[in-house]
């Protein structure tokens, strides 16, 4: 029996990581919020801008910033963010030749204040 | 003692000339402490005469038989079918990635033969300059190396050249002029300190800074190299040469 | 006149060194392999660069062959050798009897060895049986197999060979008198088939040595014996650790890297393609080896394999067959002209058996050449990738 196949493109190849080390799972993740967040950063932008359109522009602002969806979406990128800032951590440690053994275990130590981080703050948002 | 007998499902990549691949699939019957390389033996002698594959010494001394088994790079002359699959499953067997595929499983291994040829990486060292000074034992595989060390001893080196750290390492899957993991450990194994060609070679774009911290080179490393630390000790030295030669103390032998 | 063709068959340590050989001797060489370089029973030897004492008594042709060109090979091949020296070990009293013969045999061989006290042994070796009660160093070392073949073929091919990786020889092709000029072969990795034409064809296919002659209708008395190997992950020696007595199963144990490596065991096979390594053999080399070093019994194993030995000959048990090489005109033997076959050996004398059959073959087409292999080191394994040149490499 036999199968035709076509290769999967390179760049989707950095997402077989479901087979891979601990190493791979933070490169893959750390891709994936640095685009989230540099995604965050143009809606930032075009979101920030409406506020110079006049009142009612702003009210319509106002109002967005206080839907749950949107203190979910604030909560993504604070999560985002404490991963790709507490993960950078771990890189320039390691690309100055720190603790490289260590570092699997210092990728769940961040990943843990990651989590418990993103715990705070979601408890600090969403119970507000 | 009655032999263990499993039956698995052998999904292998096929490509001739310039077919366009598919996979082929054989049934077989298997020993689940058999390797795979036996396995895909057996394929070649009772199934298909046109398999194409690459081996030679089946206990991990020369690293020719570099495969990707459940897309992860292995040796497969040490990896046991039991590691990678249950009775009745199936596993996928590939070639590496990032080299051109030659046919079926074997691939082009040229690049990476030159490019260690041009950092001079010697294949033969002294026993004692043979440091582990980091990693934990893997595989089962004595991290410790020799029991007794004397200066005139020569040992073969670790570095097998075979090429599953630059299969792995997703950098040189979309980067083809990254030096890539084998190269630099290479290089970081004979030190940068009074070889300015060698420190020029791991101190560019794509050198030493290409690299994304994602260990898979390590991780996949049959033979305890350590590429990914060998990789950032080599940004510590490339660093420290920068410092002296900010302050005007250049190459020192 | 146009240089001399002679197509090779087969890519091992021999193939790889008659190739180089007849290179230099300014022949054009093309070497068809059906396989990868070392894909047979190269790849798989265990990796002793012989010095010849384990034969100084059983077999002197061979040890003399083996300590000659052990030093040749230390020479030219140091690239991928460790020169580390082995010891014999004496640990009964069968052991024991055995070590005035060791060391006469050594002696007439020429073979430098050294008698070392039990407790130097041990503080050498660590790890050996503490009940070592003799032991003797030898100037054994051990070589990486695939680096060696490749040594050969990279030398080869800067003078000039052509290696056709994956190229399988179906068939022979004859003249009208029936002598050989040429051979169809089958490339495996594109389907298709060829026929290349030559002055001689000389088939370097070691266990397959039979098999291929019968292609050309021709006999070559080579017995496959295989014999079995396990690696264990970790270099509990330094130097290559024989028992002091005849050859027997399981009593080497070679560094290699991070490991050491046991052989072997001798038996005779049908199927030379895929002989299975069987779990008593395995079992067997375990405590065979053990009693060298008792670590053995309970290190974690890293590759059991099977290489099977081209013995020449015929008769009494493969153990006692000579371990020396031949080299067959096909003219004399079969009435084949164009035709030489070289089997035999070890992997410690190919340099050696690649002289000899480039020796015949240079009688057989009148060319005048001296062999150049002796002294100058061999080219860098590396070199035998070319840029683009992909599996025609």
């Amino acid at each position: 029996m036999s199968v035709q196949t076509r290769s999967p493109s390179r760049a989707a190849q950095w997402l077989n990581f479901p087979h891979r080390g601990v190493g791979m799972w933070a490169f893959a993740m750390n891709r994936l919020s640095a685009l989230g967040l540099a995604v965050y950063l143009f809606l930032h932008l075009f979101l920030l801008r409406q506020l110079a359109e006049g009142p009612s522009a702003f009210d319509r602002f106002i109002s967005l910033v206080r839907s749950p969806l949107f203190t979910l979406s604030e909560w993504v990128v604070v999560v985002g963010g404490l991963y790709h800032g507490l993960n950078g951590v771990r890189v320039i440690l390691t690309s100055l030749g720190v603790a490289v053994p260590y570092q699997r275990q210092m990728f769940w130590i961040l990943f843990g204040i990651a989590a418990l981080g993103s715990l705070a703050f979601a408890i600090r948002m969403f119970t507000a | 003692m009655t032999a263990e007998v499993w039956t698995v499902t052998f999904r292998v990549f096929r490509r001739k000339g310039a077919e366009a691949p598919h996979y082929d699939f054989f049934r077989l019957e298997v020993s689940p402490d058999e390797y795979v390389l036996d396995a895909i033996e057996r394929i070649w002698a009772f199934h298909d005469r046109s398999l194409v594959y690459r081996y030679a010494c089946h206990h991990a001394t020369c690293g020719a038989c570099g495969m990707r088994v459940n897309s992860v790079e292995k040796l497969t002359c040490i990896t046991t079918i039991r590691s990678v699959a249950r009775d009745g499953g199936e596993v996928t067997v590939e070639p590496l990635r990032n080299f051109p595929v030659i046919s079926d499983l074997t691939v082009d291994m040229g690049d990476l033969y030159r490019s260690m040829e041009a950092v001079h990486y010697p294949a033969v060292s002294p026993v004692a300059a043979a440091p582990l000074p980091t990693i934990p034992a893997k595989d089962g595989i004595s991290p410790g190396g020799p029991l007794r060390e004397e200066p005139d001893a020569h040992r073969l080196n670790d570095c097998i050249e075979c090429g599953l750290c630059v299969s792995a390492c997703p950098i040189a899957t979309t980067t083809a002029g990254y030096l890539g993991p084998a190269v630099l450990a290479a290089i970081q194994f004979q030190g940068i300190s009074g070889k300015p060609a060698l420190a020029g070679l791991a101190d560019c774009e794509d050198g030493v800074w290409r690299c994304h911290s994602a260990y898979e080179c390590t991780a996949v490393c049959p033979s305890l190299v350590d590429p990914g630390w060998r990789i950032m000790d080599l940004r510590k030295q490339a660093i420290g040469r920068r410092f002296r030669r900010l302050f005007g103390r250049g190459e020192t032998a | 006149m146009s240089k001399p063709h002679a197509i090779l068959i087969g890519a091992g340590f021999t193939g790889c060194a008659t190739a180089y050989d007849l290179a230099l001797r300014g022949f054009d060489v093309t070497v068809l392999e059906r396989g990868d370089l070392a894909a047979g029973t190269s790849g798989r030897t265990h990796g002793l660069l012989h010095s010849g004492a384990r034969y100084c008594v059983t077999d002197q042709e061979s040890a003399v062959e083996c300590i000659d060109e052990s030093r040749i090979l230390a020479r030219i091949a140091a690239q991928c050798i460790e020169f580390n020296g082995g010891l014999f070990i004496a640990l009964d009293d069968s052991d024991l009897a055995f070590v005035d013969r060791f060391v006469e045999g050594a002696q007439t061989c020429h073979i430098p060895i050294e008698q070392i006290s039990p407790r130097k042994a041990l503080e050498m070796e660590p790890a050996i049986n503490p009940g070592v009660l003799d032991a003797y160093w030898v100037p054994d070392g051990t070589f990486d197999p695939l680096r060696l073949a490749l040594a050969f073929a990279a030398s080869a091919k800067a003078s000039g060979a052509v290696f056709k990786l994956y190229c399988q020889v179906e068939a022979m092709l004859a003249d009208g008198q029936g002598n050989l000029n040429g051979v169809r072969y089958w490339d495996r990795t594109t389907g298709q088939h060829h026929e290349l034409r030559g002055d001689i064809v000389v088939s370097a296919t070691g266990a397959w040595a039979g098999e291929l002659a019968e292609l050309a209708g021709a006999h070559v008395p080579v017995r496959p014996t295989p014999g079995v190997m396990v690696a264990f992950a970790s270099r509990f020696v330094e130097r290559a650790i024989n028992r002091l007595n005849k050859p027997g199963d399981g009593d080497i144990v070679l560094p290699q890297r991070r490991m050491v490596v046991v052989g072997t065991t001798s038996f005779e096979a049908e199927d030379v393609d895929y002989i299975p390594v069987s779990e008593e053999q395995v079992a067997e080399m375990v405590k065979r080896g053990a009693d060298l070093i008792p670590a053995l019994a309970t290190a974690p194993q890293r590759g059991a394999y099977m290489a099977s030995r081209p013995l020449v000959g015929s008769g009494t048990q493969a153990r006692s067959i000579a371990r020396t090489f031949k080299c067959f005109d096909h003219k004399e033997s079969d009435g084949i002209d164009g035709f030489v076959t070289i089997t035999g050996g070890k992997a410690t004398t190919c340099r050696a058996m690649a002289e000899a059959t480039a020796d015949m073959v240079c009688r057989k087409l009148g060319v005048s050449a001296a062999c150049q292999t002796r002294e100058r080191p061999l080219r860098s394994y590396r070199e035998f990738y070319r840029a683009g040149e992909g599996a025609r490499a």
